[in-house]
């Protein structure tokens, strides 16, 4: 029944994607995009929920098998809680023309690769559908833009997922060789085997993932995919990355050295850090959404972190906790970050720009986008009562976990990690008021700003799902953790609770603080009465508002650049122009360069470059050199298996 | 519910929300005292509510609902916090728990809204200061959660009324750990309830003043709920200090007796400290308070040790 509804809904998938190419079912094939995705959700919902097993099981052998079970399950619902209102928005937010039909389709392609590394359970098409995935969204910018800028940030994109990925096919082999993909195998504890799958996993799916220092492609290519393909990039494609690492690092490894999971948590403290502290001074929504996602990877890995060091330490109950709350995260960012970046897409539309300087008073032109995207900046933002607050106050507790059970070394990890996530949610915070402020409150700060009107019914339809979704998952987060944590591949007894539970005898009411912080904000509100003097000009020192008053985003953090200017480095330029011996124009220029740029991507990419100028050299197009190269190499080889290094 | 648990949570209620405006006129009365002043009475913010509240708010032109609905939200968020600090190691879960690590969420609520609210004004005043609140708020975040972290380990509980009940006694002080937590939390309080050496809550010169900033465009209702939510941060902090961080008896009963005597000294020493130190630059106020944080942090580490 389950396996018959999500075969079903990939069929929709796949049928939807045939029929949006055609000029005149293009709404309906992205209608149809989104029953399928729908169904999907609910087939990988069921799973989960029931525990068992659908077609295949995992083999190590090389031929194609495709099946489904429990931890496939919860992030097929993901991915289809997050396509469904990605391809309604797209009905609308696309236009019809040739481009927009070719990646109306292709929408629905990335939806099926996405689901395909989902249910593959053999390394072959674990790696198709793991390079596909790469290929599929770098096809969809191109047929959206053309221009050098986004060529140029495509191929860095396919560049640094490739090279790094290399990580992904080096891991999935070792495991295929060792006859553990899919676990079990003759892996033992600590044999230079399991640790070099493990560090080739951090490094290739880590790269996917968007973990810092691997992440550089992340804020590049995530801007430039129209809205709703940004919102399923961040919002599953990223999350497949973490897909790998649980399986690998958490399903099938078995226990690993404890630095590992000590490494993993420092990815995962620096990723947030970095990530949230470079977003704060980004001036184009989108990009700076994207560099949310990698903080909310770098939560996200800072849970799988804490599972991996408590198992290590025999604390099965609480590694298991940990697990869920890395993957409750997950479905919540996946939540949050889509709406943020479909509502993204709408004033994108209706504003004509995204530079967020430029924008403001969006909340009262477009009431229905504005007022989702304002749950989705609170969400996103860590706070009560929606969902982001519940999967980080969970993510908290196993970090104090860590200190309380592990040894000196990794107990101080956890509790520097710890501090370090108390100080990203302040961060996200700062970030988002900024937005919310620059974006949605105030008055326009730009002619086309003003005359905005809100998006099309599935537009709205689709933010505002996903603004219902921020809410019931902030309120009922405890459903999910019982059945998450059972997914650990050790045992635990679970209980599941309205509220968040969690060993020591604490909980997160979670419906109660929801309840106390409505129900109190409406007395207060009652209480204060309709009753007002009349309007008047906000205050500055008695002179008009004039709009060149007005607040920009590099005023608003720049506290926070001075505070962190030692390691932000900001560049600042100011040229005045003298003529005649008078004053007539001082001009300031500043930003905040991304030092992981400058200071680790181009000396690789510089020593990478002198290499291959010199390997040129092995060119010389003479076929005698040719010959000489062959016959050397059949030597060489022949050498080898004399030897027996090889053979 | 045992008659410990029910009067724990009536001194909770009551004090949280109706003596909280007690706490920073104690302050202001005795800091005038200490600086040879007579200065206001200790009630005199409860004169200044009654007085706020029989006044119409104000609206500023052009702003939203959320410059309407901010001072609500804030204060909801403040009450919920009063809520979840129990006031005595018995006090009952009032419906929103006692998670130690849900207290920073309910505090950053408050500071969201108000935030989003200057933005909504478009007051450069009102904006300078939120934008310096919440830089400030980063630090003291990490600061709150680690001293915070120290108490949750010795204690071994993530619940305050169980934080509160396992560094009872004389047991938990035997190790330097709670010290040295007591250190961050120290700064915790000073810079939570804006005073000097991280902000001056006399000043109302626009351009140094941290918290007033956000308010300065309400008036009337509105701005009684934001001071009260000002005076219930004062509670919030005050007493998790009185009873988390200070010697603290084992009994309910005498934890609920002592706090009024606690909360009285710890209100004269940020007197005294309001007088003694000079505001900091505010671009090293972080430095201090990462001070905090890395005392928080070797608290943890004291214990790691301890046990290894």
């Amino acid at each position: 029944m389950t396996g018959a509804l999500l075969v079903v809904g990939l069929a929709l998938i796949a049928a939807g994607s045939g029929l949006s190419a055609g000029r005149r079912t293009f709404t309906t094939g992205l209608g149809v995009q989104a029953v399928g995705a729908s169904l999907a959700a609910v087939a990988g919902f069921a799973v989960f929920a029931s525990g068992g097993d659908l077609g295949a099981v995992f083999t190590s052998a090389l031929e194609p098998r495709l099946g489904v079970d429990p931890l496939t399950g919860y992030f097929l619902g993901v991915l289809g809680v997050v396509a469904a209102p990605a391809t309604v928005f797209a009905a609308r937010y696309l236009v019809p023309d040739a481009r927009g039909r070719v990646t109306a389709a292709l929408t629905g392609v990335f939806v099926l690769v996405l689901a395909l590394v989902l249910c593959a359970r053999d390394p072959l098409t674990f790696l198709a559908g793991w390079e596909l995935m790469t290929l599929v969204p770098a096809a969809i910018i191109l047929v959206g833009r053309h221009d050098r800028a986004a060529r140029d940030a495509v191929y860095a994109y396919i560049a640094i997922t490739h090279l790094m990925g290399v990580g992904t096919w080096i891991a999935v082999l070792l495991l295929a060789d060792a006859g553990a993909f899919g676990g079990g195998g003759g892996l033992e504890a600590g044999s230079t085997t399991q640790i070099a799958i493990a560090c080739a996993a951090i490094v290739g799916m880590g790269t996917k993932a968007g973990l810092v220092p691997l992440h550089a492609w992340l804020p590049r290519a995530h801007p430039i995919a129209p809205g709703h393909v940004s919102a399923l990039m961040s919002g599953v494609m990223i999350k497949i990355g973490i897909y790998g690492l649980v399986r690998v690092l958490v399903e099938w490894l078995g226990e690993t050295p404890d630095w590992i999971g000590v490494v993993v948590l420092a990815a995962g403290a620096v990723s947030a850090v970095v990530g949230v502290v470079y977003a704060i001074f980004q001036h184009e929504l989108k990009r700076l959404l994207a560099f949310h996602s990698i903080e909310n990877v770098g939560i996200i890995v800072l849970g799988l972190g804490a599972c991996l060091v408590l198992r290590g330490q025999g604390e099965e109950q609480w590694a298991a906790l940990a697990l869920a709350a890395a993957l409750l995260h997950t479905l919540n960012h996946a939540v949050f970050k889509s709406l943020l970046f479909l509502g993204a897409g709408a004033f994108e539309r209706a504003a004509g720009s995204l530079e967020i300087d430029r924008l403001g008073g969006l909340l009262g032109r477009m009431p229905w986008t504005g007022g989702a995207f304002l749950v989705g900046a609170m969400a996103i933002a860590g706070l009560p009562p929606l969902n982001g607050f519940a999967s980080e106050w969970l993510t908290l507790q196993v970090l104090l976990a860590v200190p309380a059970n592990a040894g000196v070394g990794a107990g101080l990890a956890g509790t520097v990690a710890l501090g370090a996530l108390a100080a990203t949610a302040a961060l996200a915070a700062l970030c988002f008021v900024k937005v919310v402020g620059l974006v949605l409150l105030g008055r326009p700060r730009r002619g086309r700003v003003a005359t905005a009107v809100d998006a099309p019914l599935p537009m709205r339809g689709a933010v505002a799902f996903l603004a219902v979704a921020c809410v019931a998952l902030g309120i009922l987060p405890g459903l999910l953790t019982g059945p998450l944590a059972g997914l650990a591949p050790w045992p635990v007894d679970d209980a599941p609770t309205r509220a968040l539970e969690v060993p020591w005898s604490d909980a997160l009411p979670t419906p109660g603080i929801f309840l106390f912080l409505v129900l109190g904000t409406a007395l207060l509100v009652a209480a204060r009465g309709r009753r007002r003097a009349a309007p008047v000009p906000t205050w500055a020192c008695g002179q008009l508002v004039e709009p060149e008053l007005g607040w920009t985003s590099a005023g608003f953090t720049k506290p926070l650049r001075l505070v962190l200017e030692g390691a932000l480095r900001p560049q600042r330029e100011i040229t005045s122009s003298v003529r005649g011996g008078v004053l007539q124009e001082v001009r300031y220029e500043g930003h905040v360069p991304h030092l992981f740029d400058s200071a680790v991507y181009r000396p690789v990419t510089r020593v990478g470059l002198a290499a291959a100028r010199h390997a040129r050299r092995l060119q010389s197009g003479s076929l005698t050199a040719y010959v000489a190269y062959l016959v050397a190499l059949v030597l060489l080889l022949l050498a080898a298996v004399r030897t027996g290094v090889i053979g | 519910m045992s008659a410990e648990s029910a009067s724990a949570a009536v001194v909770q209620i009551l004090g949280g929300v109706l003596l909280a405006p007690l706490l920073p006129g104690l302050v202001q009365h005795w800091k005038a005292r200490l600086q040879g002043r007579r200065g206001p009475s200790p009630v005199q913010p409860y004169r200044e509510l009654r007085r706020l509240w029989s006044k119409s708010a104000i609206d500023v032109e052009g702003a939203t609902l959320v410059y309407r609905v901010a001072p609500s939200v804030a204060a909801a968020a403040l009450v919920a916090a009063v809520a979840l600090v129990p006031a005595a190691s018995s006090a009952p879960d009032l419906g929103v728990g006692h998670s130690m690590l849900a207290l920073g969420g309910l505090l950053a609520l408050a500071r969201f809204a108000l935030g989003a609210a200057a933005w909504d004004t478009e007051n450069g005043f009102a904006l300078m200061g939120a934008s310096r609140d919440l830089t400030l708020a980063v630090f003291v975040e990490a600061t709150l959660v680690l001293s915070l972290a120290v108490a949750a380990l010795a204690a071994g509980t993530t619940d305050l009324a169980g934080i509160i009940a396992g560094t009872s006694g004389t047991a938990a002080w035997t190790s330097p750990g709670l010290a040295l937590g007591a250190v961050g939390f120290a700064l915790v309080v000073v810079a939570e309830t804006g005073r000097q050496p991280f902000d001056n809550p006399d000043t109302h010169l626009e351009l140094t003043m941290i918290h007033e900033g956000p308010v300065l465009e309400y008036g009337g209702r509105d701005l009684a709920l934001l001071h009260w939510s000002a005076a219930a941060r004062h509670w919030i902090v005050l007493v998790l200090a009185a009873q988390v961080f200070a010697p603290h008896a084992e009994s309910p009963w005498l934890q609920l007796a002592l706090l009024p005597v606690v909360l009285v000294v710890l209100a004269a020493a940020l007197a005294l400290t309001e007088t003694l130190v000079a505001k900091m630059r505010i671009l090293l106020a972080p430095r201090l308070l990462a001070v905090g944080a890395a005392a928080g942090l070797l608290g943890v580490l004291t214990r790691l040790v301890d046990i290894a």
